[in-house]
């Protein structure tokens, strides 16, 4: 048996006020050929990752709208999970020393949960790449096989893709999340499902001035003043040293500019630690520079928190995939600056929906701009809540799941 | 020189309307006494866990009440930070196969550190194993070391394995003073540095403590699934056998019969990488089975400070049945939320419970749920309770009292003259 997940139940209709009235009618409609399918969500942890999240929201909806939806964990040794680990990051495009042990380490682990696929399902997704090699290990399966990447597989390390690859080619349709992140050389169907969010979820909900105000208090940040907010990973491409000398040298212009930088993973490898010390000491003594690093303590309430305190979200770079939490900023309506990597650009449309910069001086000039004219800020933030509702909301994953999942039951 | 990391600003005069003039007064004028001494803390991580979580508040209020503080880490590679994990978890009590390869590279890394380390402060204060024996490299390059130096230790030692206790003794014995949690943590062969405890504190006015509006509270509530307006009792704490959280299901399970709208939340701290904790959160899954008024969540799907702040604000009564427990420091947290906690007989537990008064101390899951279920029964009392509790965390567990304890330390072994210490050059134990 695969690990299990203890979920809360959430009812579509729930999403009524965010989504409207005719998108749950309309979810309904479609899910109704597909009812009573028995649907197998296998991921590689059941926390803490992106794909996580979206299961988490996602599977109790799919299981509202009557499907049987399932979601379990694959198991792991020690070993093993450092082969996974190693072969997440080539396939992210980090260069990593992939041996044969490795190969045979993860072998095993497919051969092994393999053999825990017990009971029958109509459809089973596995959630990233990494255990893709359980289908070849499923000797008789009646079900059709999808095969969902999370992950931008564009630059992925060649010895690490040719060893999944022959496995993934035995599925029976693969979805990435942009097209920018497929592989163009796989011969099956492939579907495209950006990611979303949960406007219910409690990084989204509406809070109160006072408790807004009260937070950032606890952290020494001034209300009265404009802030800059940026939430992101610590690493390198999150331009996070970018981020302070940008702040640092706009206070030419607005003198009172505060940044706060909400670090959401912790360093743990060198280059992580590194970055973070790069952060530290370009941090030391500029007041009004706040870093908020107590990862593991900061959940969503204290992110929604700053992300509506913010007069201006930032976010300098992304090393890889979408970088959801901009969405979360622009369904909050906030005006949002962001660099051109592929993922953040989908949310955010150049003088639409927020701005696009390159370089250090358009950094500056985007952030001094939208603090110097509210009317801009508003309708760029007003734009950008449509955008997400149209495309990013759990809602449209939602119709698009189902409507892969009817499509591939019709044999689409 | 080592990283600094940054903390955001507090006051102490924020401080004032919670603890009251006299509590204030005697920290500024402790304070006085050492205006303008310079003091570092040193440690191994600026992310999560207790210790960065206490320096937080610490660093920024030491620097508000007149003394110049920072946080500085020490630089380690991952052959470092494994061996200093093992240490740490031997310590403890888990056996560690120590060989003399491991040994020298704590020992490298701590010369390492002890080279980019600036000598100038008045006060150091060493924060747990990793870097205890930086000390020692100082002496031995130059003979001497400015300032007083004090060890905070923050783990639990009874347990330590005497083979890593012996190896990090003799670095610690130079130190002019030793912190402990508690006074059983102290180890009886440890000779040269005076000894003071100091037990944690939560911080009144972070957004784990802080005030909530009800409302908001509620709409916390909804946005996991719990039902605000239906009785809920909770546990917050990592998931491992000396927790017992199969128990607290258990206890739940009993009194559901009772009191059928009841509602159970369980909260875990968790790592990524504790395939420990995972395991005991299936364990929970498979024991709640179908009731879904059982609700396991997890800091890893984002319940963080004020999720927690506010589940605890929300239940009629907080349960920590540990069974084994360093100082379980969450029944404070609590406690000061004005909720009856009934927790286990252990650790530090019966320090913040006064039996019977502010909650109650319990040694089966029996006791537990006869405990609980009477709480849920007699809403008045609890509430009495609950009240007493908030003036008992306000009297001994907020972090301005530590900041005191710190300050009186600080005053105590300061050396007059603030000449460099009379160690004389030695070699580095090994």
């Amino acid at each position: 048996m695969y690990g299990t997940l203890g979920l809360s139940h959430r009812a579509l209709d729930d999403l009524a006020d965010a989504a409207g009235k005719e998108a749950i009618a309309e979810l309904r409609s479609l899910a109704r050929p597909i009812e009573g399918l028995r649907v197998l969500n296998l991921s590689v942890t059941g926390f803490g990752t992106g794909t996580a999240e979206l299961l988490t929201s996602s599977v109790p909806l799919l299981t509202d709208l009557g499907l049987d939806c399932h979601w379990q964990v694959v198991r792991a040794s020690e070993d093993v999970a450092a082969a996974t680990r190693a072969m997440y990051q080539g396939l992210g495009g980090v260069h990593v020393n992939w041996t044969q042990e490795m190969t045979d380490a993860w072998q095993r682990f497919a051969a092994m949960n393999a053999g825990l696929l017990t009971e029958s399902f109509d459809v089973v997704v596995v959630h990233d790449p990494q255990p893709a090699a359980i289908r070849t290990h499923v000797a008789h399966s009646d079900a059709k096989w999808v095969l969902h990447s999370h992950l931008d597989l564009s630059s992925a390390q060649d010895d690490v893709w040719l060893q999944l690859r022959s496995h993934i080619e035995r599925f029976d349709a693969a979805i990435f999340e942009a097209p920018e992140f497929a592989r163009g050389d796989l011969s099956l169907p492939v579907y495209i499902i950006p990611p979303a969010i949960d406007p219910n979820s409690a990084r989204n909900m509406p809070l109160p001035d006072d408790v807004i105000h009260t937070v950032l208090q606890r952290y020494g940040i001034d209300t009265a003043k404009p802030l800059v907010c940026q939430v992101s990973p610590c690493d390198v491409a999150s331009g996070l040293v970018g981020a302070v000398d940008t702040v640092v040298s706009l206070r030419r212009r607005i003198p009172d500019l505060q940044l706060a930088i909400v670090l959401t993973t912790e360093p743990q490898d060198p280059p992580g630690r590194a970055c973070y010390e790069d952060l530290a000491c370009r941090c030391a003594d500029e007041p009004g520079v706040f870093v908020v690093s107590m990862v593991r303590e900061l959940g969503n309430v204290e992110l929604n928190v700053f992300q509506r305190a913010a007069s201006v979200v930032l976010q300098r770079g992304l090393r890889k995939g979408f970088g959801l939490w901009v969405s979360d900023a622009l369904w909050k309506s906030k005006p949002v600056v962001v660099g051109p990597a592929p993922g953040l650009l989908k949310q955010v449309i150049d003088g639409r929906t927020g701005l696009v910069a390159e370089n250090d001086e358009q950094f500056e000039d985007a952030i001094s701009r939208l603090i110097a004219d509210p009317a801009l800020s508003a309708r760029l933030g007003a734009a950008g809540h449509d955008h997400v509702a149209d495309h990013f909301l759990i809602t449209r994953y939602l119709r698009d799941y189902v409507q892969m999942l009817d499509g591939l039951m019709r044999g689409a | 020189v080592l990283a600094t990391v940054p903390t955001t600003p507090k006051s102490i005069e924020d401080y004032r309307p919670v603890i009251g003039e006299e509590r204030t007064e005697e920290i500024l004028a402790l304070a006085r006494e050492l205006r303008g001494a310079r003091m570092v803390h040193v440690n191994a991580t600026a992310f999560g866990g207790g210790v960065a979580e206490i320096l937080a508040t610490l660093i920024p209020l030491i620097n508000d009440v007149g003394l110049h503080a920072e946080w500085q880490v020490i630089k380690g590679a991952d052959e470092f930070f494994n061996i200093t994990k093992a240490m740490h978890n031997s310590l403890q009590g888990m056996y560690h196969d120590w060989t003399p390869a491991s040994r020298e590279i704590w020992l490298n890394y701590n010369r390492i550190n002890a080279e980019l380390f600036d000598d100038s402060f008045d006060f150091v204060v060493i924060h747990d194993p990793q870097p205890a024996a930086v000390l020692s490299f100082l002496d031995e390059r130059r003979g001497s070391h400015r300032g007083t130096w004090v060890w905070r230790c923050h783990i639990d030692l009874t347990d330590a394995q005497a083979e890593t206790w012996d190896m990090l003794r003799p670095h610690v014995e130079r130190y002019d003073g030793a912190i402990f949690t508690m006074q059983q943590y102290v180890k009886d062969d440890l000779h040269g540095p005076r000894i003071f405890c100091i037990p944690p504190a939560i911080d009144p006015l972070s957004p784990k403590n802080g005030d909530l509006p009800p409302d908001v509270v509620s709409e916390i509530l909804l946005r996991y699934g719990v039902d605000p307006l239906r009785p809920m009792i909770t546990q917050i704490s990592r998931f491992d056998p000396w927790k017992d959280p199969l128990g607290v299901v258990d206890v739940y399970r009993k009194l559901k019969v009772e009191f059928p709208e009841l509602q159970l939340v369980m909260i875990a701290s968790m790592a990524s990488d504790d395939p420990e904790g995972w395991s005991w959160y299936e364990k929970i899954v498979r024991r709640a089975g179908e009731d879904y008024d059982i609700h396991v969540l997890s800091n890893l799907n984002g319940v963080g400070n004020i999720e927690v702040n506010a589940f605890q604000r929300a239940a009629r009564v907080v349960i920590q049945k540990s069974t084994r427990e360093g100082f379980g420091l969450v029944v404070s947290e609590a406690l000061w939320k004005g909720r009856p906690v009934v927790a286990g007989n252990v650790g530090g537990i019966p320090l913040q419970i006064d039996d019977g008064k502010t909650g109650f101390l319990v040694s089966t899951s029996d006791e537990c749920a006869e405990q609980v279920g009477w709480l849920l029964g007699h809403p008045a009392e609890a509430s009495a309770m609950g009240a007493r509790g908030v003036e008992h965390v306000r009297d001994k567990f907020l972090t301005t009292r530590y900041l005191r304890d710190y300050l009186s330390i600080f005053r105590d072994l300061r050396r007059r003259d603030g000449q460099p210490s009379p160690h004389p050059a030695q070699q580095v134990p090994r």
